[in-house]
């Protein structure tokens, strides 16, 4: 796979930040199809955004072999995005607190914490084949 | 994202424009920073009025200049921060770090 696929409900992208633009500019149509909230579609974008880079950076350690799942479904009132790598797995656990004044100046760490405080539900679980797979769910 | 850069008494004011989220594009920023600063141009202000937002990899940029210009002895200062990014500047605690002004003028004479 050599670049994006879209596919029912979603896109599929090679393990490269190059796509990023391509789920931004996917989920963008499929938010405004549907009607939501500007304010709302950027806190998902910036979450999705965050979930995909690490998909591609700390999942599948940018080999371009592996591919990045991203489902997306929106109802009435609730919105929610899926995103799968073929990664190794994750441990959210082991996440340093960005907000330690120890951490205030690293570079990286930080996707995770800002997902959670602009989504209202983030469920991180193993993929049914391998990688880790992420729910974030978005009430409006 | 798309970058331009402009100076005004001394002062380098850099404007992105777009949407920082990790793209190739992203590494223009740290890019042009290295530059100034190698130029001895290390008196920065960052025009935030045309970024749509950005996310933790944009964060991370900033604190790179931040971090790169106090380095060199040098201050970069933010601008025109929209209220998305100020939300993440206050979730993230990096509020207490960056200096930010309301205008361009502002930020250039605090220097």
């Amino acid at each position: 796979m050599d670049k994006p696929q879209i596919v029912k409900d979603g896109i599929i992208i090679p393990s490269s930040t190059d796509f990023l633009a391509d789920v931004d500019k996917y989920l963008e149509e499929k938010f405004s199809d549907a009607g939501v909230d500007p304010s709302i579609m950027t806190d998902v974008a910036i979450s999705v955004s965050e979930l995909v880079n690490n998909a591609i950076i700390h999942g599948n350690k940018s080999d371009m072999t592996k591919r990045v799942d991203i489902r997306f479904s929106v109802t009435d009132t609730v919105l929610k995005v899926i995103i799968i790598d073929e990664g190794e797995g994750f441990d959210a656990d082991t996440v340093e607190n960005p907000i330690d004044d120890d951490n205030l100046l690293k570079e990286v760490g930080r996707g995770i914490f800002i997902v959670k405080s602009f989504v209202d539900d983030v469920q991180i679980t193993a993929g049914s084949e391998g990688g880790t797979r992420v729910e974030i769910t978005k009430n409006f | 994202m798309k970058l331009k850069h402009r100076e005004e008494n001394g002062v380098v004011i850099i404007e992105p424009k777009g949407k920082i989220m990790g793209g190739p594009e992203s590494t223009a920023l740290h890019d042009l920073l290295h530059d100034l600063i190698e130029q001895g141009k290390i008196k920065v202000v960052i025009d935030l009025s045309k970024v749509d937002w950005m996310n933790s990899t944009g964060l991370g940029l900033l604190i790179s200049g931040l971090t790169t210009l106090k380095k060199a002895e040098g201050e970069l200062k933010l601008t025109n921060v929209t209220d998305k990014i100020k939300s993440l500047l206050a979730i993230t605690k990096l509020v207490t770090v960056f200096k930010s002004y309301d205008s361009v003028d502002e930020a250039i004479n605090s220097f």
